[in-house]
């Protein structure tokens, strides 16, 4: 089942002399439960196409699909839907530095997601604690994010990205602050939560060794998507 | 989920500072407050315990106590004639810097008719009031006598018979009671040796007259010596039903002389001697309260830029304006509400110990809520609009 159709994407920043062609005309579909590798050097556009992905950065040009709902097409249009409401809904974030909200423990890291969506009580605290466990983390849930380990983080991180089910799991160089062991590790994570959960995953990394076993691997350079390798 | 107090709790070292900071501020509020009433009280003090129907004094003055008014002592029976009078009682009023003790105070001399009691002392918390005619005095506590203490003024010592509080003079010293005769020494009677050479001076003068003799002059001299019995107002009772503003009326035209119900010696005492004051104290409590708002402002500024990036990852989550705009307004509000219950505590525990009387009225502690309350959250808009504007994509490297 398609999760996220992308069809002649754009994204400029600037214009004139300071015109940067961030992305040029990308096309990408992904379905459920597909793990897919976006690659590419510092300063490709990989970031941004995650961003403009989940629109978090308004594309130039293009149209996206997500769910069976059309959220953006060329001249900004996105059909009245709420995006943030998507978001908190329907996606999943994971980012290199963590990103975890310094002053929550690592069990209301994850509660904050459900508690946007309206989930409260025994039924968001189970749904936590079920989730650290699933991490292996459960014996941390109170600590502070700055109590924890690099790794840790991660894996709390990742907890709180899957705490809604997400259709569609975003991950942004989730392995480059972690040494080789443990970004192996978190990648199986991935690839087990994409079979499991069904979710859709797209994982941006400059690290090869990081992608055995993906579903679909892309190149990106110079904002365009050279490469698809089967 | 209060992510507010969640934050707070992680930094509630630097909360509480902020609280102890901003608290004090909001205290020098109050405390300003406290000192607008508190002039005012003070300054209306001794009129409202005086109290008479009418306030008879020198023509075209306003005293007794905005302008001085010096009249014979006489006068009080002239105007005790006047139809309606019932009781007409002479009135001095002066301020004084004298040993008590071996310390210098100021403090102000009331002297009244005893035996008729309009003007004297009103609140007794402890001995009597005056009985005699001489040599007793009724002081406020905050002069720091007691009972039977023997008090030297001028030329002769006085037993404190009763102690009084509250009873303070337009600046907030304590007020001395006296019979008229005693006030009227203290205040006119020149030291021995002054009456000597004033009395030389005389009789040089006199000297060159060649229609007196040298003991006519001797004798002159004495009787030229300076009039004490002077005073400085006539407080009049009217008598039952008799009509206030034809007596007032009376007494003018009759006997030329100012008159001003004790209502009129309130305006005149807010309009003319405290009027300078209370305007730059309301002008002080305004740019404390501006300041208050700005510092606050800054307080919450600054918290909100510590997390813009926590602010960014939740907007990347997908939480809506209200989570964050609630995040920022909790916080303005808790800081503002903690400091000004810091500040109302502080200030109740220690107004009592600020020289000049700080008078705590609810009303005004109410007021001063609502403004700081409002003022904060009108403070946090600056912080707000940060956070509102915060793009989601910060979260991932500040795109």
């Amino acid at each position: 089942m398609e999760v996220l159709r992308i069809e002649g994407l754009s994204k400029v920043f600037g214009s004139g002399r300071l015109e940067v062609r961030a992305l040029e005309d990308i096309n990408l579909t992904v379905s459920a439960g597909d793990l897919v590798a976006l690659l590419g050097p510092s300063g490709s556009g990989k970031t941004t196409m995650l961003l403009c992905a989940s629109l978090i950065l308004d594309p130039t040009a293009g149209k996206i699909i997500f769910d069976g709902q059309t959220i953006f097409q060329k001249n900004g249009w996105s059909g009245g839907v709420d995006i943030r409401r998507i978001r908190r809904e329907k996606m999943g974030f994971i980012f290199q530095a963590h990103n975890l909200i310094p002053f929550l423990t690592a069990r209301q890291n994850v509660l904050f997601p459900l508690s946007l969506v309206g989930l409260k009580g025994d039924a968001s605290q189970r749904r936590v604690m079920e989730l650290l466990g699933y991490m292996e983390i459960a014996d941390r849930a109170d600590y502070l994010p700055a109590l924890l380990s690099g790794g840790e983080q991660q894996r709390v991180a990742i907890a709180r990205a899957l705490a809604n089910n997400p259709r569609l799991i975003l991950a942004d160089e989730p392995t480059a602050s972690l040494d080789t062991v443990r970004g192996k590790k978190v990648m199986e994570l991935l690839k087990k939560i994409a079979k499991e959960n069904q979710s859709a995953v797209i994982v941006v990394t400059h690290d090869v060794r990081m992608i055995e076993g993906f579903d679909y691997v892309y190149h990106l350079k110079d904002g365009h998507l050279h490469h698809q390798v089967n | 989920m209060d992510l507010a107090v969640y934050d707070l709790k992680l930094h509630k070292g630097r909360f509480i500072a902020t609280i102890i900071g901003v608290g004090l501020l909001f205290t020098i509020v109050l405390a300003m407050n406290g000192l607008y009433r508190g002039n005012i009280y003070e300054g209306l003090a001794v009129i409202k315990a005086t109290n008479p129907d009418l306030w008879v004094v020198e023509r075209y003055r306003g005293g007794p106590f905005n302008e001085q008014s010096t009249l014979a002592e006489d006068y009080h029976h002239s105007v005790k004639a006047v139809p309606g009078v019932e009781k007409a009682c002479p009135f001095i009023y002066y301020t004084v810097e004298r040993l008590i003790g071996d310390q210098s105070r100021h403090f102000s001399i009331i002297g009244y008719d005893v035996f008729t009691g309009l003007g004297g002392p009103q609140r007794l918390i402890s001995g009597r009031g005056l009985r005699q005619g001489h040599y007793e005095m009724v002081a406020d506590q905050k002069l720091g006598v007691h009972l039977g203490d023997q008090v030297t003024l001028g030329l002769h010592h006085y037993t404190v018979v009763g102690l009084t509080r509250g009873a303070i003079d337009t600046n907030g010293d304590p007020l001395v009671f006296l019979s008229l005769p005693d006030a009227q020494e203290v205040a006119f009677q020149k030291d021995n040796e002054e009456v000597r050479t004033q009395r030389v001076r005389l009789a040089r003068t006199l000297n060159g007259q060649k229609a007196l003799t040298p003991a006519a002059t001797a004798n002159l001299a004495a009787a030229l010596a300076p009039d004490t019995h002077l005073i400085n107002a006539v407080l009049v009772h009217l008598k039952p039903g008799a009509n206030q503003a034809a007596v007032a009326h009376n007494i003018r035209t009759w006997l030329y002389l100012s008159v001003y119900t004790t209502d009129e010696e309130v305006k005149l005492m807010l309009k003319g001697r405290l009027a300078g004051m209370t305007k730059q104290l309301f002008l002080f409590r305004t740019l404390l309260m501006i300041v208050s708002v700005v510092i606050i402002s800054l307080v919450i500024y600054t918290f909100t830029m510590e997390k813009i990036r926590a602010i960014a990852v939740m907007k990347l989550i997908g939480a809506p304006n209200r989570v964050i705009v609630r995040l920022v307004l909790e916080q303005s509000m808790l800081l503002t509400i903690s400091a000004f219950l810091f500040a109302l505590g502080l200030i109740n525990q220690t107004y009592s110990y600020f020289p000049k009387t700080i008078l705590l009225v609810p009303g005004d502690e109410v007021i001063t809520f609502i403004v700081v309350f409002f003022g904060g959250i009108l403070a946090s808009i600056l912080g707000l609009l940060q956070a509102l504007k915060t793009q989601p994509a910060l979260a991932l490297g500040g795109q």
